[in-house]
């Protein structure tokens, strides 16, 4: 009944508590300008006020000193009480007095003098960076390639030259030319969008003249050093070869009834799958093929190997038929080709990959 | 204090499975891929096999022409001869797949050739390396010796369009204005050639300047501009007879940039009367004519939509040449183009989906595609003079052509992918400026 008194009687003592003691009628203080000071004794101040003598000016009379062959040489004033009486050094600027009769400075004076700073360079730079520009390439890729060295083949792997050699250390491994991925950007360049034309590759650094060699080293340092590594790489990949064939063996092994469920695959391993099929879809950006999202389903056995008759289209859109199936064709081929021996899965998750469905969606290919 | 604990707990939990949960799945692995590679699809066409005696030579030229009719789309790369595996030494035989493969081919074509009584079968056949399936069904094609390229650009137009399901583009012509002679004594005269510049044949004498040809629809007729009579007027030409007449049209009246409409019935064209020129429709058997834009500016170059429905072409009522679309029997025009410098020769798709045009922009010359409303427009060239767009019977390819700068500069004609890709030289006998490409045969 009386509740809104209450409220009223309790919001009004706020106000006049806050107003007693919240300092609103307080004014500010006067606003009093401070200034720091230092202490100075007598002394030190009777220091400061002697004169002191101005070891610049004591210099200067040796250099306005005229060359012995000149004769007619009137002294100026300054010069005379330079020594005696600095004067205060007049940072203003100088009165425009009348020259002095003086020759000028010999030229050797001026040699000493460092030279002025130079001015730093004008840079016309915009106010907004460009864009790098894409250098043009026959293949476009999601990530661009620097064109291969001259003498590498084209292949997928990088891989460096490996030479036959007459010393005794050389590896295992075989004789190999070098390859290098072929070159790719990122989108296509048209003729009117093409940069143009500058070096893509700079003179290597000169190396520096050799120093003489302190003391060859024996070379039965370098075997002892290098000999252990293969065995130990054995070790290793015996480690690694007995674990997968022991997974393998444990998949292998599970009960063909085993529940679905178990630990799903995790992003990296996804994205692996996913990266290994992109590389090989061949997108005809030109195409109405290209219009279309294409869902392929397809069944994959233990070792990650697509079984080609489970194959199939599960479903489309954004185009007609004949669009479809070209768009469905490329897809099967990118998950066909880029296959080789088996798609990199763990074998202990076959469950989760071992039916799959792989959408294709060129939309972010289109404008390229 | 409590709830506040019990939101934070329940905050954290999402956080941590929420993504375990998004990783958990019933069904299927689903993955979605939407990025992919731009390159030349590798196939491999080894020597169609001679079935008959003296078929050697003609087979191996068969089989290079589908090659290069390929290759030359920039849409696929050849594998070499040189790295072959396996040999196709009859056509019957079945196909090692596992050969092909380890050359990374993932197309096959294969084919033969007989050759009896003056008449040639060529025959082949598309396989899809990695699927080990044919693409399609054998087919085969019969003609007379000379005619041993147009059955291999058939061959080829069959392989392209099992592989990329596009209709293609090989056994189709282009006729243009060959150029000859010195810059300011050139002589013009109308010639066709394949769309591969091979089999040139002139059509006109060269004694009047012809300009802008343009075929019909069916490919059996050619309209063009020629100062025959002293002043520029529409012709129109029978390719199978040679045989071309002055449209009608008024004495002393000059007419030009004709375009035939689909139905191949109406002709568009220009009349320039005074120091205006106006589009005009003409219908070619009654020759009555009808008056599709009437500013006082220049509106020319016109050229229908596929479906007929439409016209675009090129005005400078707007104080420049820009590009407008207006209703095939006239009426209100609305401006397409909105970039940056001068647009020209509007041509219309085959497709009907986009629009090809020059571009005059900072002393270039471009050659450029946009939508049809005018959007993502896209210059494909840049020279010194690019002009005079047309389109491949498919929609896939632009031609044009390309002057050289000074005295001594040259028309040549070059072809491009509407993705920008695949800039090449039409090889030509002489200069060639002006092309308009036929149907596909």
């Amino acid at each position: 009944m009386h509740t809104g008194h209450y409220i009223s009687g309790g919001a009004h003592g706020v106000l006049i508590l806050w107003a007693l003691f919240g300092g609103i009628f307080g004014s500010d203080p006067p606003d009093v300008e401070v200034a720091e000071v230092s202490v100075v004794s007598e002394a030190e101040f009777t220091a400061m006020m002697a004169p002191q003598p101005d070891t610049s000016a004591a210099e200067e009379p040796a250099a306005m000193t005229p060359p012995e062959d000149e004769e007619a040489a009137p002294e100026t004033p300054a010069q005379e009480e330079a020594p005696t009486a600095p004067p205060e050094p007049d940072v203003a600027e100088p009165d425009p007095a009348p020259q002095p009769a003086v020759p000028e400075p010999a030229p050797e004076t001026t040699e000493d003098l460092a030279p002025p700073p130079a001015p730093a360079p004008e840079v016309e730079a915009p106010d907004v960076a460009q864009r790098p520009v894409p250098r043009p390439a026959p293949r476009v890729a999601p990530e661009a390639v620097p064109d291969p060295a001259p003498e590498a083949d084209v292949a997928p792997e990088v891989q460096e030259t490996v030479e036959e050699s007459d010393t005794a250390e050389t590896s295992d491994a075989e004789e190999q030319q070098a390859t290098a991925p072929e070159a790719a950007t990122t989108e296509i360049i048209t003729e009117a969008e093409e940069p143009a034309r500058a070096p893509t590759a700079s003179v290597r650094p000169q190396t520096r003249p050799n120093r003489p060699a302190p003391a060859t080293e024996p070379r039965e340092t370098e075997q002892t050093e290098t000999a252990p590594e293969p065995a130990a790489q054995e070790d290793v990949e015996e480690d690694t070869a007995s674990a997968i064939a022991g997974a393998l063996e444990e998949a292998l092994a599970e009960p063909a009834e085993s529940p679905t469920e178990g630990p799903p695959l995790t992003r990296s391993e996804t994205d692996g799958f996913r990266i290994a099929v992109q590389d090989c879809w061949v997108v005809d950006v030109g195409s109405q093929a290209a219009n279309v999202t294409v869902t392929v389903a397809f069944d994959m056995d233990r070792s990650g190997q697509v079984v080609a008759s489970t194959l199939r289209m599960s479903s489309a859109s954004g185009g007609d038929a004949s669009a479809t199936e070209t768009a469905f064709q490329a897809a099967r081929r990118a998950i066909l080709r880029c296959q080789g021996d088996g798609y990199t899965l763990p074998p202990e998750k076959f469950d989760q990959w071992k039916s799959v469905e792989m959408t294709f969606n060129p939309e972010s290919m289109r404008i390229r | 204090m409590k709830q506040f604990v019990a939101t934070c707990l329940t905050t954290l939990l999402l956080a941590v499975m929420g993504p375990l949960m998004a990783l958990a799945q019933n069904g299927p692995l689903r993955i979605e891929i939407t990025e992919g590679v731009v390159e030349p699809l590798p196939y491999a066409v080894p020597d169609f096999v001679a079935e008959s005696a003296g078929a050697q030579e003609l087979a191996q030229q068969i089989a290079r022409v589908v090659a290069d009719d390929l290759t030359g789309t920039g849409l696929f790369r050849e594998v070499p001869r040189e790295a072959h595996i396996s040999r196709i030494t009859s056509f019957g035989s079945p196909v090692q797949f596992a050969d092909w493969k380890a050359i990374n081919a993932q197309a096959l074509v294969s084919g033969a050739v007989s050759s009896e009584g003056g008449r040639v079968v060529v025959k082949f056949r598309v396989w899809d390396v990695f699927a080990g399936t044919e693409l399609g069904e054998g087919m085969q094609f019969a003609g007379s010796p000379d005619g041993w390229r147009r059955m291999a650009h058939k061959v080829a137009d069959q392989v392209y369009s099992r592989i990329t399901g596009e209709s293609g583009y090989f056994d189709s012509r282009v006729v243009f204005v060959s150029e000859s002679g010195p810059k300011d004594q050139r002589a013009k005269r109308l010639a066709v050639m394949d769309y591969d510049g091979a089999n040139v044949q002139y059509l006109t004498s060269g004694d009047a300047l012809v300009l802008a040809p343009r075929f019909s629809n069916d490919g059996e007729r050619v309209l063009y501009t020629s100062y025959e009579t002293g002043l520029p007027r529409v012709h129109v030409l029978e390719v199978g007879t040679v045989q071309s007449r002055i449209l009608p049209g008024q004495d002393g009246v000059m007419s030009f940039a004709p375009r035939f409409a689909p139905d191949g019935q109406t002709v568009v064209y220009s009349i320039t009367q005074g120091a205006n020129t106006d589009i005009w429709a003409m219908d070619i058997a009654s020759g009555g004519t009808r008056q599709l834009t009437s500013a006082p500016s220049i509106e020319t170059a016109p050229s229908y939509s596929p479906d007929g429905s439409q016209i675009v072409f090129e005005s400078d009522r707007s104080g420049t040449q820009q590009l407008y679309v207006m209703p095939a029997s006239g009426g209100e025009a609305r401006r397409i183009s909105s970039g940056q410098g001068r647009y020209s020769t509007p041509v219309w798709s085959p497709r009907g989906d986009m629009i090809a045009f020059t571009k005059q922009n900072a002393g270039r010359f471009h050659i450029g595609v946009m939508r049809t409303d005018g959007s993502e427009e896209r210059l494909l060239t840049a020279s010194f003079l690019d002009e005079g767009p047309t389109w491949s019977p498919n929609g896939r390819v632009i031609m044009f052509a390309r002057e050289t700068q000074g005295a001594q500069g040259a028309s040549s004609l070059y072809s491009v992918d509407i993705s920008g890709r695949n800039l090449k030289r039409v090889r030509t006998p002489d200069g060639a400026s002006d092309p308009s490409w036929g149907p596909l045969q």
